[in-house]
């Protein structure tokens, strides 16, 4: 509601994209003044509602990458996938959709959709600033659609694009009416620095600047692993302290009638003596002190520990593989290397060490920043030959380049990455490396359905998006009921 | 799957003409992009002295001949970008005079320069160098191949700067106004180039961006009956019919991931109104990867795939004046032949041979050389 009401406060000079946007430029007042009592005016735009139950037919229904049904059938019943096969029964007053090729919605693992513009680049940020406080909620639903329209049904989003600390990244499903409050999939999914990146501030980085980046994110882990030990060194004292204090009150009050009696006999006995009565004085136990609370420390903490996967964006190999030394000994942490225009000169230790990388496959040209001088389109296909999980992201440089992250994965395809491959990088992988593999990247039983249904090869230019179902609520296409 | 059959060029160095040489022989394709959509399974083309001389299915083509090139892909005319800059060194560049109508692109592109194997990298074989947006009046533009020395028109188009981008506030003209006055005066009493421009000899490439610039230069183009395209114009596309009326067609690009939406669905708009579209670069500083690209990214937002194709094919081709000789596969046009992975169209798809005049350029080993993405 609230989004949809910014869409319909957007000037008209803006905009011939949206249908019904001229018809929803007449109320703004009335939405102005709060009177929320119009849903079927306002969103109008709004796709008719989803049907109960939904059956999809496909010529090529990926279950997930390696698993393709030929002729398959799945059945969406009140938003969850309730079969998946080539033989189910058509149930009873369901709505049928067909397509050629069906599969999971895609994730683009690094996007900057719906991230408020000043938080793009706003290098302020540190490790604990969250992507989900970086959110505009009131992001134009157009462009919401653009994406959803070019089946991206998920984003990992990650604020303050190329600077030193990029906060706790989120995963958010993308979905016209509905908040990203209600859509976050997982609001901790990583968390993300880059070394040796020009564009967050805009002056190419020197080599020392370059090297003592690398240190600084090795340092910051280490500080983390410190933090983390202490923590629970901590844990345990107080652990420890709070057994010994119990202990001593049970000792207190079992003997509680005989200490009584035995106080009392020794104020009688100094009172007759004529003496003051002291009563015993206990010695307490002084109590752990907690380390000082770091929120910064915490978030490196919970890397150290392999809570939280760390997203590097690294592009020379010389900072690459010092990165890769100098975090060896951490042996928990999940490290995650974006952008990586270097890595094929890495590509053997990243494979050794399962270090997923995010490829951005994108044309960049001359005229390039210094940093992707080894960039190549091949990229992904020459990580993805040397046995490394090669993951495809827009990357984050524009809000809008989620939606064109199909075509940059057919980039990546036409230079020799597997098409099984990429629809993984689109789908299952990102699902596993930002822990939502219980929600996202595939169409089996029991998920939450995100599906897109498609007239064609996912990466074809010529192929379109005819229905897409988010959180299991059809937000492109229209059906009959 | 995709093997390319070409022993002798495979082991030739890369970017160096291959072994094969001679410009005369006919090469056989699973299936040829003719021009449009049409596509033909299990095509022939035979070329002669670097001329097409038969471009359809295999049995319209007679006797083959003794060379024989089998693609297992796709072949088409080269690409052609109906904008660019490369080859200029940043020549194109004149910041301080606002007139500089006789500037000749011609004079000081270099045709041997990378920028021009990089674009023959990604398949495209004809370019028209343009120059800077800065000036009222820019120059001529050239007509240039991609094989490092033949220009196809010395004289492209007289290139007229009608956006902001050509105004000062330091320099004469500082308005819109103004600028159109001195062209209008230059046109009244027309000498040398203008002369060509007025008589409707030389055709104009009007650049403009906003809406209002848009329709300045429609109604110049119209009140002078020019001829020739706009140029970026990124939202043309909403008023499609004032230019289609004009006459004139639109060089579009290129676009990048994360292009604004309404700009894409303004060349699908050109297109359903068919007003002939061309995508343009701005190479070296845009990507020449970025020719397919933007096609790509305008059919996904509703482009019409044929009116596409003929964005980076035939519609550039007659764009640029030289649609009789390049841009599509038939007889008597240029051999100037694409060999592809697969479709074309399909950014899946790769280059894998390059021959301009008959003559290749590019082997399967050798695309993609040079860093050209």
């Amino acid at each position: 509601m609230r989004r949809t009401t910014r869409y319909a406060l957007l000037p008209a000079s803006w905009g011939a994209a949206g249908p019904g946007a001229s018809a929803l430029l007449a109320i703004p007042s009335l939405v102005a003044f709060g009177i929320a009592a119009l849903p079927s005016l306002v969103l109008g735009d709004e796709p008719a509602a989803t049907p109960k139950d939904l059956f999809i037919r496909a010529e090529q229904l990926h279950v997930r990458p390696g698993r393709v049904l030929e002729r398959g059938m799945l059945w969406v019943h009140e938003g969850q996938i309730v079969a998946v096969g080539t033989d189910i029964k058509l149930p009873e007053g369901a709505v049928v959709i067909e397509g050629k090729v069906v599969c999971a919605g895609f994730i683009d693992s690094w996007s900057a959709f719906a991230l408020e513009p000043n938080a793009q680049f706003d290098d302020r940020a540190g490790p604990a600033t969250r992507a989900v406080d970086a959110v505009d909620s009131y992001v134009d639903v157009r462009h919401e659609r653009a994406l959803l329209a070019a089946g991206i049904t998920s984003v990992r989003l990650q604020p303050t694009v190329g600077a030193r600390a990029g906060g706790v990244g989120a995963v958010l499903r993308l979905h016209p009416s509905k908040s990203f409050a209600e859509t976050t999939v997982i609001a901790d999914a990583c968390s993300a620095t880059a070394i040796g990146v020009s564009r967050g501030d805009g002056r190419a980085l020197d080599v020392f600047e370059r090297v003592s980046a690398v240190d600084r994110v090795i340092g910051a882990i280490a500080d983390g692993h410190a933090y983390l030990v202490e923590t629970n060194e901590y844990r345990h004292e107080l652990a420890d302290w709070e057994k010994k204090i119990a202990d001593k009150q049970k000792e207190l009050d079992d003997g509680f009638k005989k200490a009584k009696k035995d106080r009392e006999k020794a104020q009688t006995e100094a009172k007759d003596k004529g003496n003051e009565f002291k009563d015993k004085e206990y010695k307490e136990d002084k109590k752990p002190k907690a380390p000082r609370f770091d929120e910064e420390k915490e978030i490196y903490a919970r890397i150290a520990a392999g809570e939280l996967p760390l997203v590097v964006e690294v592009h020379r190999a010389l900072e690459l593989r010092a990165l890769l030394a100098g975090t060896k000994r951490f042996d928990r942490l999940r490290l995650v290397v974006a952008g990586a225009s270097e890595a094929a000169q890495c590509a053997e230790l990243l494979a050794e060490r399962r270090i997923p990388v995010i490829v951005w496959p994108v044309p960049m040209g001359v005229q390039r920043a210094p940093e992707y001088r080894g960039a190549s389109l091949a990229l992904a296909a020459e990580l993805d030959h040397a046995g490394i999980e090669v993951l495809l992201g827009s990357g984050a440089m524009d809000p809008l380049a989620s939606r064109d992250l199909p075509l940059l994965a057919a980039l990546a395809v036409g230079h020799g990455l597997p098409r099984e491959t990429a629809l993984a990088a689109l789908t299952t992988r990102p699902a596993r490396v930002f822990d939502v593999a219980d929600k996202l990247g595939t169409l089996e039983l029991g998920r939450s359905a995100d599906v897109l249904v498609l007239d064609g090869d996912p990466f074809a230019a010529t192929t379109s998006v005819r229905y897409v179902l988010s959180a299991g609520e059809l937000v492109v296409g229209e059906v009959k009921k | 799957m995709l093997s390319f059959l070409l022993a002798a060029a495979a082991l030739a160095p890369a970017n160096a003409p291959a072994a094969h040489g001679a410009d005369t022989f006919t090469l056989k394709a699973a299936h040829l992009r003719l021009y449009g959509n049409k596509v033909v399974d299990g095509g022939v083309v035979k070329v002669e002295k670097g001329k097409v001389t038969y471009a359809g299915d295999a049995k319209g083509a007679g006797e083959l001949g003794p060379d024989v090139i089998e693609h297992a892909g796709w072949a088409s005319a080269g690409l052609v970008a109906a904008r660019t800059w490369s080859g200029l060194g940043g020549e194109g560049l004149e910041p301080k005079r606002p007139f500089t109508a006789e500037a000749r692109a011609a004079d000081v592109v270099a045709l041997g320069h990378a920028d021009f194997a990089r674009a023959r990298a990604e398949g495209i074989t004809t370019m028209v160098v343009a120059l800077s947006p800065a000036n009222v009046a820019s120059g001529i533009t050239t007509v240039v191949k991609t094989d490092g020395e033949t220009t196809l028109a010395r004289d492209g188009h007289l290139q007229l700067g009608l956006s902001s981008q050509a105004l000062r506030t330091n320099r004469f003209p500082t308005s819109y106004t103004a600028a159109i006055e001195l062209i209008e005066a230059e046109l009244a009493k027309p000498t040398g180039v203008w002369e060509r421009v007025s008589e409707g000899k030389l055709s104009v490439y009007l650049d403009a961006l906003s809406r209002d610039e848009i329709q300045r230069a429609v109604a110049l183009a119209s009140e002078h009956k020019l001829t020739g395209a706009l140029l970026r114009a990124p939202l043309a596309g909403e008023l499609a019919g004032e230019i289609k009326k004009a006459g004139l067609a639109v060089v579009v690009g290129p676009f990048g991931p994360g292009e604004e939406a309404r700009v894409l669905a303004s060349v699908a708009a050109l297109g359903r109104e068919r007003v002939p579209v061309a995508f343009g670069l701005e190479s070296p500083t845009s990507p020449e990867a970025l020719l397919r690209v933007s096609a790509a990214m305008c059919v996904r937002a509703g482009l019409d795939p044929a009116q596409a194709w003929e964005g980076l094919t035939t519609t550039a081709a007659s764009v640029a004046g030289v649609g009789a000789r390049v841009g599509k596969l038939a007889a008597g046009c240029d051999a100037d032949i694409v060999l592809w992975s697969g479709d074309p169209l399909q950014l899946t798809s790769k280059v894998e041979g390059v021959f301009i005049g008959g003559v290749q350029h590019e082997s399967k080993g050798g695309a993609g050389h040079g860093g050209a993405h």
